[in-house]
């Protein structure tokens, strides 16, 4: 097979596992739970019954015959349209984009779920990509390190990081950080910006569409603003403030992206070219680091592709901790007052993130290594 | 197995599984760290099972209110020395929480909860995996391509958020957190199985078993079922611990059904709120978490040392 029946295949793939994920999430959410859950993200308290009911209608939930809305929500006979036509009637509200009025405490009924949903997802990806980039610039030399060095100094510390990595909760790991830095070190470490950096916000040298004075927000991430804005203050207060965070959430994978490096390393180093480039009289930095490490690496740029999953779940636990703007800590109080579309458009973005970051990872992986054949 | 330990393979032959056991008794004398993880595991579940007898199972719905007033009230100088006093150190060798209760009491009560919820969905986890990852890795075909795209499904959606999700469908309780837990852990347990499956039924004794007439059920559930399981209980026993983790962060957030519960996430959940005024209460539970999940992953990891023989070098 070449490459591109290859990506053909995983793509058609895609689409069905991504079709199956939205059933079972419809499923859960509008199956399980009585359907005027879902409607109160698009009617408002102020509407009379007759524009209730059109709107039921209009999202594909009420049937056309049914007589008035007190009866669609007492659920009488007919009234209420069979799941499977609800869910065309979803699908299509969905990839049009209307998630209908956010529910979220505070800002309930004011803003659409998908601008919530797409205001706050730039904090969330933040953290991952700093998640992911902690992991591989502390994990992968720690892997490297405890492999060359096998059962040494090194190789026992980068166990112990590595099990207690597995081993501690996130939510307590970041607690501790926090009373350490808080409370004894007195540095910023409550993942907060400092009070003069949200007036630091405005840009200096300002993009098209930004007015100067105003507050720069041109990718929503603030670490990007910041460098985008050349607003220097705003991107190091951006930074200091994603450090602990990031930390917290790569704790894990930290541990387990090293031992995966670990021993992918020492059954390279056993191989006969390791052994011929030593022979030879190279280095010992250069046979790791050239020839062995090529190798080594590969199994690790299987993980991180899983990786992406990973932080994106465990970001809902550090934002909490953190009080971090993104979408985790937003999906916590949606789940509180029941804003099933939150939820639902969270699980599915999530869902097209990882699926297709498994996709590339495996073409990439591909390219990688000749080796692999479809 | 026997092959990378020349030293007994006489004895191995002679005795088969007492060497093998003598062996790894003689790892775990050799090993202390594994050692370590066998004395928190068993001391855990120890604990747990001897819990209602130490503590009063019921004690956890009562608020003393001498020490509800003590954390309550404002003209008490809100300090940390203060507060964790509140019943006198030496009754309360933890402190106490919000709800006047002893945190001591309430952490051993709640270990066993937490042992329950993590065993319960391990070895569901552990059963499906059997059951389906064995029929995917053994027949192939379009009973595997099935199988797999189910779990694709289920792999493509971050663990924390689907089991958010389902408990706020299926309402607040333990079996719920236990069921949503369990949804996105099976999936894992059918990969493994199937690939073990996959690269054990290549093997000649199963041939062999075709040619004597065996059936298919006997075959994989009675026989490469049992010769490929290990890697699928050390798993298991690694997972114990990340379970607890997972249970945990949930009830931390939250997803609880009732604040007073004694759970470890919930208990550190009361603490995140008097972080900096009462860090105990959430240090002492998390603390609880890392050592139980500690003696479990080292458990683990020593299991794989004894079972693998490739990294027994």
């Amino acid at each position: 097979m070449r490459l591109y029946e290859y990506v053909a295949r995983r793509l058609l793939l895609m689409i069905f596992v991504l079709l199956a994920l939205s059933v079972l999430i419809f499923y859960l959410t509008r199956g399980l739970l009585p359907p005027t859950t879902a409607l109160a993200a698009y009617i408002t308290p102020r509407m009379d019954d007759s524009a209730k009911l059109s709107v039921a209608r209009a999202l594909g939930v009420a049937t056309t015959s049914c007589p008035s809305y007190s009866a669609f929500v007492s659920l009488q006979g007919g009234c209420v349209v069979p799941l499977w036509g609800q869910y065309v009637g979803w699908l299509e509200n969905a990839l049009a984009g209307n998630w209908g009025l956010t529910l979220l405490p505070g800002i309930s009924g004011t803003d659409t779920t998908w601008h919530v949903f797409f205001s706050r997802f730039p904090y969330t990806a933040e953290l991952a990509i700093a998640g992911a980039f902690l992991t591989i610039i502390i994990g992968i030399p720690l892997g490297i390190v405890s492999a060359t060095h096998n059962n040494k100094l090194p190789d026992h510390i980068s166990r112990m990081v590595s099990l207690g990595g597995y081993s501690i909760p996130q939510f307590w790991f970041g607690a501790v950080l926090q009373i350490l830095f808080v409370l004894y070190i007195r540095v910023n470490g409550s993942g907060l910006l400092s009070a003069n950096s949200t007036v630091a916000t405005r840009c200096v040298i300002c993009f098209s569409g930004v007015v100067p004075g105003e507050i720069a927000r041109y990718s929503g991430i603030p670490l990007l603003d910041g460098i985008l804005s050349l607003n220097f203050p705003y991107f190091w207060d951006s930074v200091v403030a994603l450090i602990l965070p990031a930390l917290t959430l790569a704790i894990t994978s930290i541990g387990a992206i090293s031992r995966i490096v670990r021993s992918s390393m020492m059954e390279v180093l056993r191989q006969d070219y390791i052994t011929l480039a030593r022979s030879k009289g190279l280095k010992e930095n250069v046979v790791i680091y050239r020839h062995a490490l090529r190798n080594a690496i590969l199994p690790a740029v299987t993980v991180s592709g899983l990786l992406v999953a990973y932080l994106l779940g465990g970001a809902v636990i550090v934002e909490i901790v953190f009080s971090w703007p993104g979408v985790g800590n937003a999906s916590l109080a949606a789940a509180n007052v029941l804003d099933i579309n939150f939820l639902e458009l969270y699980v599915l973005v999530t869902a097209v993130i990882i699926v297709v970051t498994n996709l590339a990872v495996d073409v990439i992986y591909a390219k990688l290594d000749p080796r692999i054949r479809y | 197995m026997k092959a990378s330990k020349p030293e007994e393979s006489q004895s191995s032959d002679r005795y088969g599984r007492r060497a093998d056991l003598k062996y790894a008794l003689h790892l775990l004398r050799r090993n202390p760290i594994v050692l370590a993880g066998v004395t928190i595991s068993v001391a855990s579940v120890l604990l747990a099972l001897l819990s209602p007898l130490i503590v009063n199972p019921t004690s956890w719905d009562q608020q003393p209110l001498n020490l509800r007033l003590c954390w309550n009230n404002p003209i008490v100088n809100w300090q940390i020395a203060n507060v964790f006093n509140c019943g006198g150190s030496a009754v309360y060798p933890l402190g106490t929480d919000s709800y006047g209760r002893s945190l001591l009491q309430m952490i051993i009560l709640a270990i066993p909860v937490d042992l329950e919820i993590a065993f319960e969905v391990v070895a569901s986890a552990v059963v499906i995996g059997v059951f389906f990852g064995g029929l995917a890795g053994y027949k192939g075909g379009i009973v595997d391509e099935a199988i797999l795209r189910v779990t694709d499904v289920f792999l493509a959606i971050p663990g924390i958020l689907l089991a958010i999700v389902l408990i706020v469908v299926l309402g607040r309780s333990l079996p719920t957190l236990t069921i949503a837990v369990l949804t996105t852990w099976w999936p894992y347990y059918v990969r493994l199985m199937r690939s073990q499956v996959l690269s054990e039924k290549e093997k000649p004794y199963v041939e062999r078993l075709r040619a004597m007439g065996a059936g298919d059920v006997r075959i994989l559930y009675g026989h490469i079922v049992q010769n490929s399981i290990y890697p699928v209980l050390v798993q298991a026993t690694l997972d114990i611990g990340s379970v607890i983790l997972t249970v945990s962060a949930l009830t931390f957030i939250g997803l609880t059904p009732s604040p007073l519960l004694p759970e470890l996430g919930n208990l550190a959940n009361q603490g995140i709120q008097y972080i900096f005024t009462a860090p105990w209460l959430i240090l002492f539970p998390g603390l609880t978490i890392l050592i139980i999940s500690l003696g479990f992953n080292l458990l683990g990891d020593g299991i794989r040392d004894v079972f693998d023989p490739r990294l027994r070098r």
